[in-house]
């Protein structure tokens, strides 16, 4: 199974909201995947079902290639898994220290190698107590507690929130690095576009609890363009149901279609509508996430 | 292992505290003012004032250490909710089960250890009146009756966060003390007299009513707790 998260019709509702709406996931074995979607598009909950920190309504889990449907499955995923919450909430009567110890024997698999070369980098001060790291030092603290797990498969709910540049460039290159020479599958949700383009090689968006894209990212690139047309008058709403188009914006006489589908078959149709001047062009992550949460 | 010891060091505190308080409680009688008060004055009264005390320290001993660590795992951060750190604890490859046995299971040693003080300090103070038997059998009714207090602050704070459980256990007892004082068949079984040396002095067979009953109590109240902390979402 080269699958390490696969989930299928994933569905799970807070006091009859739905969050997830049958979220169908597939992330390769090694590879790093960017979860993205608007706040609320149920990117945590995804996380949290995943960990079993919450029930789901419907749908199957399978983590590498098990089904997830019990305590003892769940367990077993966890000792091959490690998470760094949102929040980044440690125990306040512990230090980095004992933080360390405390973790270090619920993971037989425990790199003490990690654990000095981490602390090393980061600089983190053994003796203080959680409360007294700042946010970036308690950000770092739960990512060196993920990474010296020897974990197959790390999730990250927001890694770098809260974190100035320089910082989250440290935190992205240990992931990097930590992908690169271990062949750890990295699943992380972000809000950070440019940080996603520069780590990830996958990306699945998510709104409104489905999945909207899914893929590799520079496939995804090469598929999708960017068509515009001007219009000597306001553009014809008829543009969006052409085949292949994903989505229309309008603005003013400008009508920017998002197409994945034979573009040039697309562009011949536009042309039909007799739009002033036609250009296409490629399109960037960001672009093709604001059409999807945004799109008409 | 290590779940006691994060269960130990969440607290360590807490634990000291109560100590410190009993400790306190004992010794104020000495500070009262000492005019012609003999050593056997002061014994006599130490011994009125553990016994007016010990039941109630007792309960809030138990109520206090089933507080932090089992839902709420402490309120360092309002911004992140009530659960802080809950949600690194739930990453750990650990059943939720092991998770509250190891947290109630401290508390509960605690809880014990702090009714044993008090219980073992009668020794102390009557050596003459009390036998070794006696104050073990007070020992045994007093932990037992207590892990019932124990055991109802357990399942509050699975579902309830702090605060509302510390005052949510306090109310229900208070509302115990008054319907025993009302309904008799209650106040048979009821763990507060079980642990009392007014109802049952040192003396007295031992009420085996209340100590069987607080035994099942705690129990069923433990079962629950697990029962509702392996359904709890988070």
């Amino acid at each position: 199974m080269n699958e390490i998260i696969a989930t299928n019709g994933l569905s799970k509702s807070y006091d009859g909201k739905p969050a997830l709406i049958g979220l169908d996931l597939a992330v390769p074995r090694g590879s790093i995947c960017g979860f993205l979607g608007r706040n609320g598009a149920g990117k945590t909950t995804t996380l949290k079902l995943l960990l079993g920190m919450l029930r789901r309504d419907a749908g199957t889990i399978r983590l590498f290639g098990e089904p997830v449907d019990s305590e003892a499955s769940s367990i077993a995923v966890r000792q091959r898994t490690a998470f760094v919450s949102e929040d980044k909430e440690l125990y306040p009567f512990m230090t980095v220290n004992q933080t360390i110890r405390f973790t270090r024997p619920f993971f037989p698999a425990w790199r003490r190698d990690l654990e000095e070369k981490y602390l090393d980098l980061f600089q983190l001060p053994k003796k203080k107590l959680v409360p007294q790291l700042s946010k970036g030092m308690r950000t770092q603290l739960m990512l060196l507690l993920a990474m010296a797990r020897g974990a197959e498969l790390l999730m990250m709910d927001e890694p770098t929130s809260g974190l100035d540049p320089s910082l989250t460039e440290e935190v992205l290159q240990a992931l990097a690095d930590l992908a690169a020479s271990d062949g750890t599958t990295i699943f992380f949700s972000s809000h950070q576009l440019a940080e996603v383009e520069q780590l990830c090689d996958r990306v699945c968006l998510i709104d409104r609890g489905q999945a909207v894209i899914a893929g590799v990212l520079d496939d995804l690139k090469a598929e999708y363009r960017r068509i515009l047309l001007v219009f000597d008058a306001e553009p014809p709403r008829e543009l969006a149901g052409l085949p292949g188009v994903d989505h229309l914006r309008r603005r003013g006489r400008t009508a920017s279609l998002l197409a994945h589908v034979d573009v040039d078959a697309v562009v011949e149709r536009a042309r039909e509508f007799g739009p002033c001047s036609v250009e296409v062009r490629p399109v960037t992550l960001k672009e093709l996430f604001l059409d999807h949460v945004r799109g008409e | 292992m290590m779940l006691w010891y994060k269960a130990w060091l969440e607290t360590r505190w807490r634990f000291a505290f109560l100590v410190g308080s009993i400790l306190l409680v004992w010794i104020a009688p000495l500070w009262l003012p000492s005019t012609g008060v003999t050593p056997g004055m002061i014994a006599s009264r130490m011994w009125v004032a553990l016994q007016l005390e010990s039941v109630l320290l007792s309960i809030l001993a138990a109520i206090y250490l089933a507080g932090a660590g089992i839902n709420t795992q402490t309120m360092y951060s309002a911004t992140s909710g009530f659960h802080g750190s809950m949600l690194f604890t739930l990453s750990l490859p650990v059943s939720r089960a092991r998770l509250l046995v190891a947290r109630a299971g401290l508390g509960a040693l605690e809880t014990c250890g702090l009714v044993v003080l008090m219980a073992g300090y009668m020794l102390f103070l009557k050596p003459g009146a009390v036998s070794a038997l006696q104050a073990f059998d007070y020992m045994v009714r007093a932990v037992v009756c207590a892990m019932a207090v124990y055991a109802l602050s357990v399942l509050l704070a699975c579902v309830l966060d702090e605060m509302w459980q510390f005052t949510g256990a306090c109310i229900l007892w208070v509302g115990f003390f008054l319907l025993q004082s009302k309904v008799n068949m209650v106040s048979q079984i009821s763990p507060l007299r079980g642990m009392s040396l007014n109802c049952y002095p040192l003396t007295a067979p031992m009420p085996w009513a209340p100590v069987v009953a607080s035994a099942v109590l705690a129990g069923v109240l433990l079962y629950a707790s697990v029962l509702v902390l392996q359904r709890k979402e988070y």
